[in-house]
């Protein structure tokens, strides 16, 4: 790991916007072009979204951006409800909800996606996209 | 970046007109939603979204697209999704909803 930078936020909807944009400018510093860099915007305000809308952590959640050699890696951690992760289910195209299109926008975007989170026990997502 | 909602009823076409300028996400969404549910509770008809100076949706703004297209699809109207950039229709298309929502 080349570099590391760390973000703590209160769980307020405001904040995501913040994240979005540093991880934007710190994905342009590594060379990614514009489509990848809208694509690792999108997956972060994602997980972002996930610690306050659905893990309902109360007080802050934790962002720590990685600078690899040729990856970029974004952690979000919150301390909230977590969730069953069994109950996932990937979003019907045919007949969209507007449930679930989180996490699935996240895996479509991103090279890798981990969801780590247990009921009462909060959520660590973590994200990474390889330099091509 | 905020969001900002233009909004027109075209009589001429019977159908709502909405510009959308900045971002739809988790702060904004719940905005947009009462807008566009405050003008279909006057007259429920289709609507036309330009997404020309739309730099950013996200699930919570997609969720919110959706719900809307749901109550329209109820009364056999339409949502016109027009001049989304490339990473709006990048999202409309993974998500399979350029396939539900008329996409111009």
């Amino acid at each position: 790991m080349l570099d590391q930078v760390s973000i703590s936020l209160p769980c307020k909807s405001e904040y995501v916007s913040i994240t979005r944009l540093s991880s934007s400018v710190i994905a342009n510093q590594m060379g990614f072009d514009i489509e990848a860099i809208e694509d690792i915007k999108v997956a972060v305000g994602e997980a972002c979204n996930n610690a306050i809308i659905h893990s309902h952590c109360e007080a802050t959640f934790d962002i720590t951006f990685q600078v690899m050699d040729q990856a970029f890696v974004c952690e979000v951690r919150d301390g909230g409800n977590g969730f069953n992760l069994n109950e996932y289910q990937e979003p019907n195209l045919s007949d969209p909800q507007g449930n679930g299109l989180g996490i699935f926008i996240m895996k479509s975007l991103m090279d890798e996606v981990i969801v780590d989170t247990l009921p009462g026990k909060g959520t660590k997502i973590t994200l990474k996209k390889f330099l091509e | 970046m905020s969001l900002e909602i233009s909004k027109r009823f075209d009589e001429e076409k019977s159908l709502w007109d909405i510009q959308l300028v900045g971002d739809v996400d988790i702060q904004s969404s719940s905005h947009l939603k009462e807008e566009i549910n405050g003008m279909l509770n006057q007259v429920e008809t289709d609507l036309t979204i330009d997404c020309a100076n739309l730099s950013y949706i996200d699930s919570t703004g997609l969720g919110v697209l959706i719900g809307v297209l749901k109550r329209v699809k109820l009364v056999e109207k339409e949502i016109t999704i027009v001049n989304a950039q490339n990473n709006i229709k990048k999202l409309l298309n993974i998500t399979g909803l350029d396939k539900i929502f008329k996409i111009k």
